[in-house]
């Protein structure tokens, strides 16, 4: 644990040292929040029955959250790490290789609490407000720092796997397919047979549903549980396969 | 840099001894080490060392001989693809773990995160082999003292120069006091003039008596650091023994006459039954001659030259250097070698 403490404590410094390599992703999901609500919000007034009587902003800031946690960065900051050399440091040191992928989970839950809370506040300058209340606020950007968390197993995985820099910042394109087959822009009631099939086969419609929830409806167990079952899920395959990779680097 | 902090392992002066220990079980010891990788390029074919505690082993050879592959299978890095390796006693297939509490590495691509400060940057590395707290604020202290970094100490590792980085991945590998310090071409990429203090600081550190494995392409570097050194190419050891030893055994001095465009035939044979020579090497531009009496032979030398007509370039006289060892085992001379000893 202490070498996690450690290792974390290093990469969290990396994040506030670097802020060039966080503060980009916080560009697109607040440009897609301002274009998609300027586009939209006339054709879904505040008496759109799925919007519970907010604005637009209430719907779409979910997926802008989403957006802004799911990044390739500890992937990035991994394959930088052996192109120069600090990698090695780490795996002749004794300690547990899976440390080093710990480590960074926890600079992936310190950003994604940072970059949530920061799109949370300007979505609230656009109007939305929280259903749930102050502590579904929280709970909010704590879930969606959790989906980074979670989510981050891939830049780390592919990091591993090819060790190339431009694999590992290309692996981020993988979240577009998985953000945009869901009921981002309406419910799954209002999708084409089709996407709604789609939607509801991919497990992100339903973290951003749970998100969607505290914001629109206050707390909904059910739609939370899902979501945070569905984080945990996600978290636990993709972190050991990223435990399994960097168990298997040069063996 | 201060010679009053301590070093690792260092016992107090007067019980100091350096060298090594041979009542100790071999610091290194691989029998057969191969490594293959994939697409069956053969790095290590087949090696052999035994490295005494307390001693500084060299393993001087080409890029691409080998040498660094070796070091990355007995830091357990890499896996062997056959053959087996013990680092202090412990089996680095069997217990690579193990073996790493054992160990200081200093790799060829200096491994320094630039965006921590070097204080950081030790002190991290002390928790890692569970030194925390005050203790590891000390060790980070006492290293950089160490390696004369004590002013820069709270700058990050980015802006640091080539020298300044080498001596921070130095110290970092000490911090546990490692019984066994891997340092693989530790000077390589610095300018000539950066060497020597790195080499001063070698021979600082294992006057502590830890055993010392290092790795260049640099014969000077060698010759200066090591008790003892093998001599790899193309995977193989194709020498090894003290550097006293390996030169000694190619004769006593070498006079090296450059062709300038002279015959190589010509010069060679003008030099046939010349008094004292031992060996005549033929090199691309130049002509090395062993002989027992360096300046006694230039005179003779220089009188056949001018008897056949044969004009050619600078004399030069030296000792044999490690690189003609290399040149004799091999029959190319070293990538890198800057020149010849004086």
């Amino acid at each position: 644990m202490n070498e996690i403490l450690l290792l974390g404590r290093r990469a969290v410094r990396e994040v506030v040292r670097l802020p060039a390599a966080t503060v980009p992703t916080l560009f697109i999901p607040l440009f897609f929040l301002a274009v998609n609500i300027g586009q939209v919000s006339k054709t879904f007034p505040s008496s759109t029955s799925f919007l519970h009587g907010q604005g637009y902003v209430g719907f779409q800031l979910p997926v802008s959250l989403m957006f802004a946690v799911c990044t390739a960065t500890s992937g990035l900051a991994l394959v930088t790490e052996i192109d120069l050399g600090y990698f090695d440091k780490l795996l002749v040191a004794p300690i547990r290789r899976s440390s080093i992928i710990f480590g960074r989970l926890v600079a992936d839950l310190v950003r994604g609490i940072g970059v949530a809370a920061a799109v949370l506040l300007v979505g609230f300058a656009f109007g939305a407000h929280m259903r749930s209340g102050v502590g579904g606020a929280l709970v909010v950007v704590l879930v969606a720092a959790l989906w980074g968390v979670a989510y981050a197993g891939i830049g780390m995985l592919v990091a591993l796997h090819t060790r190339n820099v431009q694999a590992t910042n290309a692996s981020f394109l993988v979240f577009f397919p998985l953000l945009f087959l869901t009921p981002n822009f309406v419910p799954f009631d209002r999708l084409t047979p089709l996407m709604e099939a789609l939607a509801r086969a991919n497990p992100v419609s339903y973290v951003i549903e749970g998100l969607r929830s505290l914001v629109l409806e206050g707390w909904v167990v059910h739609k939370l549980a899902i979501c945070l079952a569905i984080i945990v899920g996600t978290g636990l395959v993709l972190t050991w396969l990223s435990v399994r990779a960097i168990e298997r680097y040069d063996r | 840099m201060p010679a009053s902090v301590p070093l690792p392992n260092q016992a107090p002066d007067h019980v100091r001894t350096r060298g090594p220990d041979p009542s100790c079980p071999p610091a290194i010891e691989t029998r057969c080490l191969r490594r293959t990788f994939k697409g069956g390029v053969e790095a290590v074919r087949g090696i052999d060392l035994s490295v005494a505690a307390g001693e500084v082993f060299g393993f001087l050879g080409p890029n691409g001989a080998g040498k660094t592959t070796t070091v990355r299978v007995l830091c357990t890095l890499l896996p062997a693809t056959a053959g087996s390796a013990r680092v202090a006693g412990i089996d680095v297939l069997a217990h690579p773990a193990e073996v790493r509490r054992h160990i200081g590495v200093a790799l060829q691509e200096i491994g320094l995160d630039p965006l921590q400060t070097g204080r950081e940057l030790l002190e991290l590395q002390c928790g890692l082999y569970g030194i925390n707290g005050s203790a590891a604020r000390a060790r980070a202290q006492e290293l950089l003292e160490l390696v004369g970094l004590t002013e820069a100490a709270g700058r990050r590792t980015a802006t640091y120069s080539g020298g300044m980085k080498r001596r921070l991945d130095l110290a970092s590998a000490l911090v546990h006091s490692p019984d066994v310090l891997f340092l693989d071409e530790p000077t390589t990429g610095l300018d000539p003039a950066q060497r020597p203090p790195v080499w001063v600081e070698g021979r600082r550190i294992t006057s502590g008596g830890t055993t010392f494995f290092l790795t260049t392409q640099y014969p000077e570097e060698a010759d200066r650091l090591c008790d003892r050194l093998a001599i790899i190419d193309e995977g193989r050891i194709v020498a090894a023994g003290t550097p006293e030893q390996l030169k000694s055994e190619l004769g006593h001095d070498v006079v090296s006459v450059a062709l300038d465009g002279a015959d190589v035939a010509a010069t060679e044979d003008a030099m046939v039954a010349l008094p004292g020579l031992e060996r005549v090497v033929a090199e691309r531009d130049a002509l090395a001659l062993y002989v027992e009496d360096g300046p006694a032979s230039i005179a003779e030398i220089v009188r056949r030259l001018e008897s056949r007509r044969i004009r050619v370039g600078a004399i030069a006289l030296a000792r044999p250097s490690l690189d003609d060892v290399f040149l004799r085992a091999t029959g190319r001379r070293l990538e890198g070698e800057q020149g010849r000893e004086p």
